[in-house]
């Protein structure tokens, strides 16, 4: 195991833990996207380029970009409740 | 349930679950070595018998071609569901105004990021395509070069706005390319059994080794994929997007560019220079 790929292990390591660690929804979204990144990086050192590729659109775009969509969804023109926080 | 019980569950069940990891963690072959004769089979094979360099794809749509159809039709019943749920409780008029979050301002975009965005994506679409033609040559296929289309089109969105995407991506352009492309993919199966071949047989001509058009068949099963994913991507992102423009009453006509608010339209001037009139596409 090159040093390039125990380096790569450990970020992935350590963006997972973030994404438990972050408790605000839309940092938990930024922190996701962070944990895409970090294996697409993981995927093309080990030679898996095509898997690579998916996972910078799937999980660095895609499901950033919904999850970012419903948070905004969320705190929009909905009926308004009465004697809601916001 | 208090921390300190969850905790003491947790570090008991850990510790009754360590000696089966340990004794997992210790009779695992080693970092990169594997068992499993497949891949090296398919790796001396194909470029043999499929005249491609792209051994994923050879899998993909061929050795494992059904696998990939149950694949795609996956994609159109997650993409049909998603439609059927969200599409309609906001009206399917174009030209909405996107809308505002109380107590976060909507800030006019900064220069760099249009500029950044208009450079951007049409670089990303030229590599997605790049990426979907190679399917058979190098790394990636329909599915990353169709995903990758589809984010290229965000890049539209958050460069020039609700307003500018919604001019732009039009659902029935990307409905007929997601039904399109897992149809093809699936009818493409058909022509093969005309001949008296079995479903999804290569019966085309493979071409030359190493060749952007190699892989006979698998090029039409990668057209079919390419269209389906970045159909199926594109429209998730337009329903999920509407969901956060102003909502419409039912009774109300749709609006117009002369309906919005100056500061508004001052903002997305692309609704100024491109008066579009909404009602008609409702």
């Amino acid at each position: 195991m090159s040093l390039v790929i125990a380096i790569l292990l450990l970020l992935v390591a350590a963006a997972g833990t973030g994404v438990v660690f972050t408790r605000t929804p839309r940092r938990q979204v930024l922190a996701i996207a962070v944990n895409g990144f970090a294996l697409a990086l993981l995927f093309m050192a080990l030679q898996a380029p095509d898997v690579a590729f998916a996972e910078i659109a799937a999980g660095g775009v895609a499901v950033p970009l919904l999850f970012l969509t419903v948070l905004a969804s969320m705190k929009m023109d909905r009926s308004p409740r009465p004697g809601s926080e916001e | 349930m208090t921390p300190a019980i969850r905790l003491t569950l947790f570090l008991l069940a850990a510790l009754m679950c360590l000696p089966a990891i340990a004794a997992i963690a210790l009779h695992m072959p080693a970092f990169g070595a594997h068992a499993l004769p497949y891949g090296d089979a398919i790796d001396a094979a194909a470029p043999g018998e499929r005249h491609v360099s792209n051994m994923v794809s050879a899998i993909n749509f061929d050795y494992r071609g059904f696998d990939t159809l149950g694949e795609e039709f996956m994609l159109l019943g997650a993409v049909t569901g998603t439609v059927v749920l969200l599409r309609g409780s906001r009206g399917e008029a174009l030209g909405a105004r996107p809308g505002i979050i109380a107590g976060r301002p909507l800030l006019p975009h900064s220069d760099a990021v249009v500029l950044i965005c208009r450079l951007s994506a049409p670089l990303l679409m030229a590599f997605a395509v790049y990426v979907a033609v190679h399917a058979m040559t190098t790394p990636g296929g329909g599915f990353q070069g169709g995903a990758i289309a589809a984010s290229a089109l965000v890049l539209l969105f958050l460069g020039e706005g609700y307003p500018g995407w919604r001019a732009v991506v039009r659902s029935p352009v990307f409905v007929a390319l997601e039904g399109g492309g897992s149809a093809l993919y699936g009818l493409c199966g058909f022509a093969g059994m005309a001949l008296g071949l079995p479903y999804l047989a290569n019966f085309l001509p493979l071409g030359t080794y190493k060749d952007v058009w190699s892989g006979g068949l698998m090029l039409v099963e990668n057209a079919g994929v390419t269209f389906a994913v970045g159909g199926g991507f594109t429209l998730i992102f337009l329903e999920f997007l509407e969901e956060t423009r102003v909502k419409k009453d039912p009774d109300e006509r749709d609006v117009r560019a002369e309906d919005i608010h100056p500061e508004t339209a001052d903002i997305y001037g692309i609704l100024r220079r491109a008066p579009r009139d909404g009602g008609a596409d409702a």
